[in-house]
């Protein structure tokens, strides 16, 4: 069972400061993270090799630094890592960053399954996962929750809905997204920082994934962002107190409904 | 243990706090010039170097700079001269400027700096030439071999709350190596066991310990000059008790506060963070934080004994070094750069003992006698007795400690070598109208220790084994009867609630770990000694960064 498991690495949330004049994020000094559903999708992976044999390859595409990332992912126990960067994939949306994942993974070739997170924490649009299997053209269950079974070349999964989950099928490759139902991800081991320290990133450019110019960066991007705004403050929610407290609640609850 | 489990190195460091750093760097500066391999690795559990480092700081750069001869200290982030310094006595009101100031305990010439941004840039540095820091991994049990040491295991991860594994359980990995060195800082949880195992306090005073506390401040300009250094005595303590309290101008706009208290106090309901939040009420301190932010909290312990409170430095197959042994210097408050001179010594006799391919306790002897010549050694010499001064009464220390600056450090005992008492002995039962009246806090300039927790960044995987052992829950239960309960007091985190009797239950205490700060404190002062502190899962505790 080959499997690749892409991760995106984003802002630490606990380390996240806005500038309070600008109301903007404070970049500088920010430290990063493995955006946390893919965590999950990891620890997926790596118990599915670890039952059925084969290897785990991590996979990002980013600025240099997301190389901690992938280091941090080696030191789980993922046995390759490849970066795909490159200046020409600056301004990437969710639809070039999806086709430039979907090349490096027609170059890697050989893969039973890949992993991604439910959604990102900073992007958020959950858009990546289905966008490399829709350029891949492969089977595709999104925020699985348990992987029931897999034998004879197909897959059974239970993906979590707003009521349940259904039961799906689907044949291998399938790409699977996750959600953090699936399982406790490990903490790494003395031995898998140390095999992280020396493990060699591959690093893809643009042309060695024969991404098409057209397709990649600002220009392969189907959305423009018009504005950024910050989202207005929540008003402060009303207290009632004292004597009459909760018939005055029920009032204005009834109000409201109307 | 499978081999998959299995590192081999020749030197093992245990922390990377400036001791263990400084050894790394020598270490690797000394076999550079030979023909063996460099093989040194460093096993720190903070996420990164300097995440658990909290000291004052105002440091000598001497022996930093005979380490790092190549490099300009300038480099050292957020580091500025001492340009002015004051010792006050307080009153509940009023601050006095001492008539008097030994000479030892001058800061001319020295530098106000944040121990943790300086140990995370000599990480840097280690890494540089060579040395393998592995942050976020704590050493956690010894492993003996025909009863020698040879090695440590790091902790297992995914264990649920009574320690068995769960589905993400991943094995500790076993270390071997030739030499062990342990650098843990004070109260090393590795080293307290080999100090046991090898009867290594034997005819020594035991070690004693004062608890800093200690806040960050971002203040307007103006409220506190950069580069100047205050140093009091006095309140919020009586004259029974020894401790005081510092305030360094870290830069313009950032000023430290802490007070320490001499763990040595004999009213269980003492409380050494309330403390500094009264300090902080003192209109002498008040005035410099009147409109300021709190940005940072947390508490370490310092290794006050001096050199009569070594344990033996070394034995076969390892050494100890930094805090873990006690290098630190009374009064002038100062462990970093003795800390720095001991770890280089320690690191030359490591290089010919791995050389030699011997690292017999004969062999590594070398690391005392070397240190024995130094000019710091002579430093520790000069204060051996100052601690010993101070054990009952602050007036009566001062003139115990005249006695002693005009006998050279002798003092008037007969052997040369006063005694100390370990910290937990000194606990008296609960006197009723020795309880504290409860203090407000106001949340702008005091805050309660809840709060205080959160500027400390310190956080714990909530799926692990409590890692604060009570050993016995009886004696926890006489403790609570005689002494009502220090440990609510003493650890400035909040780990330890009481919970008072009801309905026919007796009064318990409820833990609260992943409050921890890994101070150390509840490890030492437990008056029955019932209480071990052991690491969490690695990179769990506090986010100092700049403390
Ligand atoms: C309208 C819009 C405009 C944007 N413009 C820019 C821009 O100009 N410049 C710019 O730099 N960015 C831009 N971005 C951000 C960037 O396109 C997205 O961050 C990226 O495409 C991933 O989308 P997401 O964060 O929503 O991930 P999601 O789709 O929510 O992520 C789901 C999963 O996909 C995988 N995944 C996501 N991203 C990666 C990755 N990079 N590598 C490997 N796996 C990954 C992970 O498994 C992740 O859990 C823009 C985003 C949007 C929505
Ligand atoms: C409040 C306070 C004020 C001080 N002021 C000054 C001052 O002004 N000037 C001065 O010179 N000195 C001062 N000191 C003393 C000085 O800080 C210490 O002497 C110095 O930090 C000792 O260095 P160390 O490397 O031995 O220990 P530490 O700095 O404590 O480093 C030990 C490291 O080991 C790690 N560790 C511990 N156990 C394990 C384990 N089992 N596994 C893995 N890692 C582990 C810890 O996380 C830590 O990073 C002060 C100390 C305190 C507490
Ligand atoms: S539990 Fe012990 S080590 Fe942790 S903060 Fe409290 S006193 Fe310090």
């Amino acid at each position: 069972m080959n499997i690749i498991v892409c991760i995106k690495q984003v802002p630490d949330t606990a380390d996240i400061k806005i500038d309070p004049v600008a109301k903007r994020l404070l970049r500088e000094g920010i430290k990063s993270m493995i955006n946390p559903f893919d965590m999950y999708a990891i620890e997926e992976g790596l118990r599915l090799k670890e039952k059925l044999g084969g290897k785990v390859t991590a996979l990002t595409m980013g600025p240099p630094q997301a190389e901690s990332a992938l280091r941090e992912a080696v030191s789980l126990g993922c046995d390759e890592a490849i970066l795909i960067s490159d200046g020409a994939f600056t301004g990437s949306d969710t639809l070039a960053t999806s086709y430039a994942l979907s090349c490096a993974i027609k170059k890697i070739k050989d893969y039973d399954m890949i992993f991604c997170g439910k959604q990102s924490l900073d992007g958020d649009t959950a858009h990546v996962g289905p966008g490399i299997a829709g350029h891949l053209n492969i089977p595709q269950i999104v925020n699985v929750r348990k992987i029931q079974d897999i034998k004879e070349g197909r897959v059974t999964a239970h993906r979590m809905t707003e009521y349940g989950y259904d039961v799906l099928e689907a044949e291998l490759p399938c790409l699977l997204t996750v959600v953090k139902d699936i399982n406790v991800p490990r903490l790494p081991s003395l031995k898998g920082k140390m095999k992280a320290k020396s493990t060699a990133i591959t690093v893809w450019k643009a042309a060695d994934i024969q991404a098409e110019e057209n397709r990649i960066g600002a220009k392969g991007s189907a959305t423009e962002v018009w504005k950024v705004t910050t989202s207005p403050a929540r008003p402060q929610g009303k207290i009632f107190e004292g004597e009459g407290a909760v018939d005055q609640l029920v009032l204005t609850l009834k109000g409201l409904m109307k | 243990m499978s081999n998959d489990n299995l590192i081999e190195t020749d030197v093992l460091v245990i922390g990377a706090g400036p001791a263990g750093l400084a050894f790394s760097i020598h270490y690797a500066n000394l076999i550079g010039k030979h023909n063996i391999p460099l093989k040194v690795m460093i096993l720190e559990k903070a996420a990164t170097a300097g995440n658990h480092t909290l000291s004052g700081a105002v440091m000598n750069l001497k022996t930093l700079g005979e380490l790092l001869p190549e490099v300009d200290l300038k480099g050292i982030p957020s580091i500025t001269e001492v340009k002015q310094e004051d010792i006050l006595f307080l009153t509940k009101s009023n601050a006095f400027g001492l008539p008097y100031h030994p000479k030892v305990m001058s800061n001319k010439g020295n530098h106000i700096l944040s121990l943790g941004a300086m140990v995370g840039w000599l990480g840097g540095l280690a890494e540089q030439k060579g040395v393998e820091i592995f942050a976020g991994v704590a050493g956690y049990e010894l492993i003996f071999e025909n009863g020698k040491l040879v090695g440590v295991f790091t902790g297992a991860s995914g264990l649920d709350h009574e320690g068995k594994p769960m589905s993400n359980y991943q094995p500790p990995t076993e270390v071997r190596a030739k030499i062990v060195v342990l650098a843990e800082g004070a109260r090393g949880h590795l080293t307290k066991q080999l100090i046991d195992k090898f009867n290594l306090t034997q005819d020594k005073n035991p070690q004693v310990y004062s608890l800093g506390v200690k806040e960050v401040w971002e203040v307007p300009e103006g409220s506190f000059a950069q580069g100047r250094i205050m140093h009091t005595l006095g309140f919020p303590l009586g004259a029974d008790q020894f401790g005081g309290g510092f305030v360094y101008g870290l830069n313009k706009t950032q000023v430290v506060i802490g007070f320490c208290s001499g763990l040595d106090y004999s009213n269980p309901a003492f409380d050494p963070h309330r403390a500094l939040q009264q300090y902080k009420q003192h209109p002498q301190i008040a005035e410099i934080i009147k409109n300021g932010k709190l940005i940072k909290y947390g508490a370490k312990n310092i290794p006050e004994g001096g050199l009569f409170s070594w344990p033996q430095l070394y034995h076969d197959n390892f050494m100890i070094i930094g805090d873990s042994a006690g290098f630190v210097a009374m009064p002038s408050l100062k462990g970093i750069h003795l800390s720095i001179k001991a770890a280089m010594t320690a690191a030359q006799a490591a290089f010919e003992a791995i050389k030699a391919q011997d690292t017999s306790k004969e062999r590594l002897s070398l690391y005392e006698k070397l240190f024995k010549d130094t000019p710091e050694y002579s430093e520790m010499y000069a204060a051996r007795n100052f601690r010993q001064c101070f054990t009952s009464n602050l007036y009566l220390g001062f003139l115990k400690y005249g006695i002693n600056l005009i006998t050279g450090g002798r003092g008037l005992s007969l052997n040369g070598k006063s005694r100390l008492e370990a910290d937990y002995k000194h606990c008296r039962p609960a006197l009723k109208g020795r309880q504290l009246s409860p203090m407000v806090f106001d949340n702008k300039t005091t805050f309660d220790k809840e709060a205080d927790v959160f500027y400390s960044g310190t956080k714990h995987d909530e799926a692990q084994p409590c890692h604060i052992l009570i050993s016995s829950a009886q004696v926890c239960r006489d403790c609570i009867e005689k002494f009502e309960a220090p440990c609510q007091h003493f650890c400035p985190a909040r780990v330890f609630e009481l919970s008072p009797e009801a309905q026919g239950n007796p009064a318990k205490i409820i833990l609260h770990p992943s409050n921890c700060i890994h101070c150390k404190t509840c490890d030492i002062k437990d008056p029955f000694q019932n209480v071990t502190w052991m690491p969490p899962y690695g990179a769990d505790g506090p986010k100092y960064e700049n403390m």
